[in-house]
């Protein structure tokens, strides 16, 4: 069966019979006694039920054609990735879901518009079918960037707590202080976008261009969609890691410049 | 800063600081004074968690919610940058930290702060010079510090500071982990310091000498002079 575009369409047999796949995904675990069937089976309905869900907003999203629409979802997904981001660093001091925020929505908006206004070209400029995706891309690597470089930054400043120390009393400012861990954090966050950049094209084909291989889109199109798109998610990752730590590794120091060790905070107090 | 020969070069007045405890929030330092006079040594002793190390980093501008008054030779903390008064009231914290590198890239770490932006980095000659003065003439500027013993890393983080030439140099209990040898060549390095005119305090747990012109005991938050 064929849709608009030369896409085949999955029908709900077809949905069906995928399923079935995890059902012999589940059986071997239960074989070998992995004690995850369970939450195979959970993670599994949870993806059924929030794609379709996604399916379905999107349609609606896309039928209303509203910048205001736009907007409004792309501040929903910012909200949600900063709490994500909250939430998988747990070393970041007080406040952080807040700077995560404010850096994605620079950072997401920056590049989401750069990409859809000046590369793709999209008319209208809030196209949902184009800026949606892309700002999801945009967000989610910024996201997982974000989340990566202030766990390894806090983390970092904790276990070098005596050379920051022994920093702040020969009269390093802050960021004399906080710099090799925040440089170290800095790589460590970089390091999966440069793999991905490098292995691309070679090692996996990127889901963008599989997707657009999948929907009948010529190879030759599909390529220069995803080297846009990998570029955009590099470009998300470094500059939203970049913006959310200098944001956020002052607040690791106190008044006087002072680092604030774990005895000395105030969340560690109770 | 314009230096007054008839002031302390370090006054504390009423420092107090409330630090977290087991039992609940309790007063740490509870009001010291003390005043430190230039080549004067005092030393400060105590039971171990009765304050000595919290009031070294109070004083060093260090602690987090200390409050009192500050004077660096008559001159206001308030009027110093924390940094600059860092610079100038100098405390070496009793763990001896070395940053990953050689003996050189960690004596010349100050130098690569900001705040000494305007002084020029000792020259090889005057490391090496400084490394033998405390017998270390067997350690070479290119080791990698990791392949120092915790005596050698204690005198180099003694010597990173001592280079700096700050006016008061606190020492927190500088040879509590050295054999007598290296505890007697951080003794000379420390006299020697005062003998220039540098003002010392020292907090001792272990060892006693008769370096210090005064002795206070810190027990509840305050200090008592113990002999003069």
């Amino acid at each position: 069966m064929s849709g608009a575009g030369g896409v085949i369409v999955i029908g709900w047999w077809q949905l069906a019979l995928a399923t079935g796949l995890m059902v012999l995904t589940g059986a071997l675990s239960v074989a070998l006694k992995l004690g995850v069937a369970k939450q195979l089976a959970i993670a599994t309905a949870r993806t059924y039920a929030q794609l379709l869900l996604l399916g379905l907003v999107l349609g609606w999203i896309f039928g209303l054609d509203s910048p205001w629409a736009v907007l409004g979802v792309l501040v929903i997904m910012t909200g949600v990735a900063a709490l994500t981001i909250a939430r998988r660093a747990p070393d970041a001091p007080a406040g952080t879901t807040g700077i995560s925020f404010l850096a994605m929505l620079l950072v997401g908006t920056f590049i989401t518009f750069v990409v859809t206004g000046l590369i793709v070209r999209v008319e209208p400029w809030y196209l949902p079918r184009y800026v949606i995706p892309i700002a999801g891309m945009v967000l989610g690597n910024s996201m997982n960037g974000i989340a990566l470089a202030l766990e390894r930054t806090f983390s970092d400043m904790d276990a070098r707590s005596g050379e920051i120390l022994a920093l702040t009393a020969l009269g390093a400012t802050p960021w004399e202080a906080a710099a090799p861990s925040i440089r170290r954090a800095m790589r460590a966050a970089m390091i999966p976008g440069i793999n991905t950049l490098s292995a691309a094209g070679i090692v996996f084909i990127p889901g963008m261009m599989a997707g657009q291989l999948l929907a009948g889109a010529d190879p030759m199109a599909a390529a220069p969609y995803q080297i846009v798109v990998m570029v955009m998610v590099a470009t998300a990752d470094i500059t939203g890691s970049t913006l959310a730590v200098m944001l956020t590794y002052r607040r690791r120091f106190g008044a006087d410049d002072i680092y604030l060790e774990r005895g000395y905070r105030p969340d560690s107090r109770s | 800063m314009t230096e007054n020969p008839n002031v302390p070069v370090l006054c504390a007045t009423g420092v107090s600081a409330i630090v977290a405890g087991d039992a609940g929030d309790f007063r740490v330092l509870d009001g010291v004074s003390l005043e430190v006079d230039a080549g004067e040594i005092v030393d400060i002793t105590g039971s171990s968690g009765c304050g000595k190390t919290t009031l070294l980093r109070a004083l060093a501008r260090l602690l987090p919610g200390a409050v009192g008054t500050l004077s660096l030779r008559g001159v206001s903390a308030h009027d110093l940058t924390p940094q600059a008064w860092r610079a100038a009231v100098a405390l070496l914290p009793q763990k001896p930290t070395m940053v990953a590198g050689t003996v050189r890239e960690n004596l010349l770490l100050p130098w690569t702060l900001k705040v000494r932006a305007q002084q020029s980095a000792p020259e090889d000659a005057v490391l090496r010079a400084a490394l033998d003065g405390l017998h270390l003439s067997d350690v070479s500027l290119e080791r990698d510090t990791d392949r120092l013993s915790v005596g050698q890393q204690a005198r180099i983080a003694l010597l990173r500071i001592l280079m700096t030439n700050p006016s008061v140099l606190m020492l927190d209990e500088p040879d509590a982990n050295l054999d007598d040898a290296s505890a007697a060549q951080v003794t000379q390095a420390t006299s020697q310091f005062a003998s220039a005119g540098g003002a010392v305090i020292r907090v001792r747990h272990q060892r006693t000498d008769a370096l210090a012109s005064r002795r206070f005991s810190m027990c509840g938050g305050q200090l008592t002079e113990t002999t003069s």
